[in-house]
């Protein structure tokens, strides 16, 4: 989510609330007799606020989970997770006294809680700027779910373009075939190229199909295959076009689109991965937190 | 005691005359393009004619219509137009001997018989002639022949049978418009030509036979039978034709050039005629037997799920919503192609002999409507459209349609029109043998804005398209198909039409006439206050339109038609992550189909999603066979729980917005009677904007402010000028 002047109510009391606990923070630490301590009272206000806001933070799930649900919008209740999460940390710093604790089950929370905090902040900043390079660097992006999809059509579709290239050769061999007793020994049958289409070409053509552009677009690992780059691509299309008549170079032009749709399909790939990847370790991280959060306020309240 | 309604309705104005003696009355607006003719016609007084035809503007060639108005001359009754307090005399016996004399001087150059006598025996010159008592002429043939044309495959032209009633020029002209036909040279040296003089078959002629059938003598007659089959079934020979009522009046050539076009099919008890949701291209009238029409696809709807749990009743008795739930389909009967419609609750009528139906699947090739199936054995007549064509514009067969319209569907119709639902059944009753049903072609202008308005309309079929004009275009407001109406506000409103009605197709309609509309507001004064309401109501939001569609460069955003939307699903991509929550939302609220995917268009950094788009001009909405798929009162494209699943609107919708979705449903199992059978029909689905809720789930549920459902003028006009509440409409 994007933080921008709508979120200026929340900002506002955030950092409301901040100023508050960090006003009340201030003479607890002065006036402490016992010294700062997560089981005083103060302690246990600051581990109620901070657990509560986390606890609002996690509710998230639940409510992505029951989208239909009319419980408030999820613009709103995301809003709240970003507000309130970024404010639970220094409500829990408050009640731990900015110590990491006195046991294990203390430090492995704090440590947890750090990485939800800074995965937290990680994704919040990538979804600022990730959509709009999704946007600008991927003009041909499709639904994520539908890449595989996509690219097995783009496969076929570069196979009947291959067909079609050989079947125009074969018809312009067995018109060269019947035109060639009719020429002048040395004439090019066509003006400006190289020359003359043969069976070589075709031949060429169907061994770059399966050796290069096949592979190339069914598999996922290629970044050192020829087509992955754009130049290279574009020159080892080039060498083919040019043994070829002209009326059918738009359909070389169709396989250089199809092998840009491949890179910018791949290049999604990847991008959507950056974007979403921190919740692999957010998600998983935010519930151990909460898990063990729990377990540390009853072992601490009770014992 | 039963009110008399008759005096109720006399006219504000009428024209009487007198016809032999017989007093007439005819209608006062409809009088002042009433000819001598019609109205004689339509009091049973026959007046002979050669030249007239209906359908084709009358020109008063032939004379033999000519009539005594006690003027110096004789006036020709196809032409002449009544006038109020005029004394016609049809057949005195100075007019019986002017009609001889001129039959004589047909008949001088006629070769009787004929070749459409020897064909069909129905020439109309030699038949005229046979009951005047003539059997040949005094006068002498003309000298110079003048000729055969032969040159075309289809048609055969024997100018010596030509009686030059230009007849076959209206029809090529007029009904058909090709324009092939003229008249060349003048006095004795005139005729037809094709073009510029040249031979039929080296003319720009199509063969479409127009001239053949409109041809009242022998000199154009077909040269073979079209080579049309309709597969199984009996063939049926002219003369047999020729015997079904129905088919009395048709042009005999006609019916032998198409003997292949029309087949009787017999059917036993319980066989299926024709499925809905079928595509076809014919029409059935039933000779013998009787049959069932019904649906079978079962009623079933997708429910918008969502908010019908306990924080939604809560919010709605914290936060009461103006939005009220719907309550299920505003219409009692469900329209179908045939000569009835289909109660809601019971979708079953039956159908008998002199029965028609398939009139819109054979003429405007939609799915058909609703299954057939034989209750006893059938005999039926199936046919193609230029079968059905020339049934239509045969005068008798139209009475009797119109008058099984009336008495079955008309009533059903005028009852499904919220203006009429309060008037009194009596009231009715005289209304229903009151109107009258016109034909429109594909294209014609049924009324045009701003014209001055006489009349209200109710469609019995076809499709009428509404627009409005605007000095950027026509803005279409609906399509309006069997059981719609309209016309209604500019009656009430200083009678000028607020809107074009075009028929996109073969469009019949009932017209009520102003005075009769008039007379029930008088009557039924709760009627015209429900008017009024409903005028200012569209009044406001025609104004309101029309200052949105002043205020936008129009020429920013024409590609995609995005122009003729009126809600987009818009996304911010800048702030989309592609979580694909509104797709996943818009499934769980459809019983697991999404109506919306995350794919489209682009316009700078914004996507419109594909999803129904609420367009101005619903192409969609053309030719559902049960008029499913409507607009309610309000923005969204509504999909009723009576869609047979046909396809039609998923095919015309231009941007494949409309979906197939199979739905399960629960129906009673023929095998074992009481219990239920799970059963899994296929229904049209698209996006309805969620109407039970104020924003649509996938609005709603986007976690990044980043989906939007926007007016499209609005959202263009704004584009750069974000708001701190971004894009809401």
């Amino acid at each position: 989510m994007i933080i921008d002047r709508s979120h200026r109510g929340w900002l506002i009391g955030s950092l409301l609330l901040l100023a508050l606990g960090g006003v009340l923070y201030v003479p607890y630490v002065l006036f402490s007799v016992t010294g700062v301590s997560g089981g005083s009272v103060a302690g246990l206000i600051y581990a109620g606020v901070g657990s509560a806001m986390m606890l609002f933070a996690g509710l998230l799930g639940f409510r992505r989970r029951h989208r239909i649900w009319r419980i408030g919008r999820a613009t709103w209740w995301m809003r709240g997770h970003l507000w309130l999460g970024f404010l639970s940390f220094p409500f829990i710093l408050f009640h731990a006294g900015f110590q990491l604790g006195n046991g294990p089950l203390t430090r492995v929370l704090m440590v947890l809680f750090l990485v939800v905090f800074i995965s937290g902040i990680i994704g919040a900043v990538l979804q600022h700027f990730m959509p709009k390079v999704m946007t600008e660097r991927v003009p041909m992006e499709t639904v994520f779910d539908q890449i595989d999809r996509i690219l097995d059509q783009l496969a076929d579709e570069a196979e009947h373009i291959v067909s079609d290239i050989n079947r125009a050769l074969e018809q312009e061999i067995d018109r060269e075939e019947v035109a060639e007793p009719l020429q002048a020994p040395g004439k090019t049958g066509k003006a400006g190229l190289a020359t003359a289409p043969d069976e070589r070409v075709s031949s060429k053509m169907t061994a770059f199909f399966k050796s290069q552009m096949k592979p190339y677009l069914v598999s996922r690992r290629n970044r050192k295959q020829l087509l992955a780059d754009p130049v290279r691509a574009a020159a080892a299309i080039q060498q083919l076009k040019v043994l070829v008549p002209q009326s059918l170079w738009p359909k070389f032009d169709d396989l250089e689109n199809i092998c840009e749709e491949k890179r910018q399909l791949e290049r999604q790939r990847q991008l959507h991965r950056i974007l979403h990847g921190w919740l692999l370790f957010h998600v998983p991280a935010s519930y151990a937190l909460l898990l063990l959060g729990a377990v540390h306020a009853v072992m601490a309240l009770r014992y | 005691m039963e009110q008399d309604f008759s005096a109720t309705f006399v006219p504000r104005q009428q024209i009487q005359l007198t016809i032999d003696g017989k007093r007439v009355v005819i209608d006062g607006a409809r009088g002042e393009t009433t000819t001598i003719f019609e109205a004689a016609q339509k009091n049973g007084i026959v007046i002979p004619t050669l030249c007239h035809q209906q359908n084709e503007k009358p020109v008063g060639v032939c004379r033999l219509c000519v009539v005594d108005i006690g003027q110096r001359v004789y006036a020709a009754s196809c032409v002449r137009l009544i006038e109020p307090g005029m004394q016609v005399k049809t057949s005195t016996e100075d007019i019986q001997g002017v009609r001889r004399t001129l039959l004589q001087l047909l008949m001088a150059d006629h070769p009787s018989p004929c070749a459409r006598q020897k064909l069909s025996g129905d020439c109309e010159l030699e038949r005229l002639a046979a009951q005047t008592g003539l059997s040949g002429s005094p006068f002498a043939p003309r000298a110079v022949p003048r000729g055969q044309d032969d040159s075309s495959l289809a048609i055969s032209v024997n100018h010596e049978a030509c009686i030059l009633c230009d007849r076959c020029i209206r029809g090529c002209n007029e009904i058909r418009n090709n324009f092939v036909l003229a008249r060349r040279g003048k006095g004795y040296q005139a005729g037809i030509a094709f073009d510029n003089n040249l031979p039929m078959g080296l003319s720009s002629c199509v063969s479409c036979g127009e001239c053949m059938v409109s041809c009242p003598t022998g000199a154009l007659t077909n040269k073979k039978t079209v080579d049309t089959n309709l597969g199984s079934g009996d063939p049926i020979s002219l003369g047999d034709l020729q015997k079904v009522d129905v088919f009395r009046g048709v042009s005999g050539t006609f019916l032998n050039l198409n003997s292949n076009a029309v087949r009787r099919r017999t059917y036993k008890a319980g066989e299926v005629i024709c499925k809905e949701g079928d595509y076809g291209s014919t029409a059935f009238y039933i000779l013998e037997g009787k049959a069932e029409v019904f649906l079978s696809s079962p009623l079933a709807h997708v429910n918008t799920k969502g908010g019908k749990g306990f924080f939604s009743k809560l919010k709605t008795i914290l936060e009461p919503s103006d939005r009220s739930p719907s309550t299920g389909p505003e219409k009692a009967y469900i329209p179908i192609d045939a000569p009835v419609d289909l109660p809601y609750n019971n979708r079953l009528a039956a159908l008998e002999p002199g029965d028609l139906f398939g009139e819109m699947t054979c003429m405007n090739y939609y799915p058909r409507s609703a299954t057939v199936r034989a209750t006893t054995d059938c005999v039926v007549l199936e046919m193609l459209r230029n079968v059905l064509d020339m049934m239509r514009r045969n005068r008798s067969f139209r009475a009797r349609i119109e008058q099984k319209y009336r008495q079955r569907a008309l009533e059903s119709h005028l009852r499904g029109i919220p203006i009429f639902s309060s008037v009194t059944p009596d009231f009715i009753a005289n209304l229903r043998d009151r109107v009258e049903l016109r034909q429109y072609s594909p294209g014609q202008m049924i009324c045009r804005q701003g014209d001055p308005s006489h009349s209200f309309f109710l469609i019995r079929i076809g499709f009428v398209k509404v627009t409005e004009t605007h000095p950027g275009g026509d803005l279409v407001l609906a399509y309006l198909g069997r059981g719609g109406f309209f016309g209604e506000l500019s009656l009430l409103g200083g009678g000028v039409r607020t809107a074009n009605c075009i028929a996109l197709d073969h469009v019949e309609a009932v017209r009520i006439p102003v005075e009769d509309f008039n007379a029930m507001l008088e009557r039924f004064p709760e009627v015209r206050r429900g008017l009024e309401s409903v005028a200012r109501e569209r009044t406001l939001e025609n104004r309101q339109r029309f200052m949105q569609i002043q205020s936008v460069p129009v020429d920013s955003f024409l590609s995609q038609g995005l122009m003729e939307a009126q809600s987009l699903l818009v996304l911010d991509l800048d702030k989309c992550t592609r979580c694909d929550q509104c797709v996943r939302a818009c499934a769980d609220a459809h019983d697991g189909v999404s109506r919306l995917i995350r794919d489209g268009l682009r316009l700078d950094h914004y996507l419109v999603a594909t999803s129904c788009r609420q367009c101005k001009d619903p192409l969609c909405m053309v030719g559902c066979p049960v008029g499913a798929i409507r607009r309610r009162n309000s923005l969204e494209i509504t999909i009723e729980d009576w869609c047979i699943g046909c396809g039609l609107c998923a095919n015309n919708c231009p941007y494949g917005n409309i979906n197939m979705q199979p739905i399960q449903v629960a129906v009673n199992d023929p095998a074992r009677p009481g219990q239920k059978i799970a059963q899994v029909t296929t229904k049209a689905t698209a996006c309805n904007l969620c109407p039970d809720h104020d924003e649509p789930n996938c609005v709603y549920a986007c976690p990044h402010d980043a989906a939007h459902r926007v007016n499209p003028r609005d959202f263009f006009a704004q584009l750069g000028k974000p708001t701190s509440k971004g894009y809401r409409p």
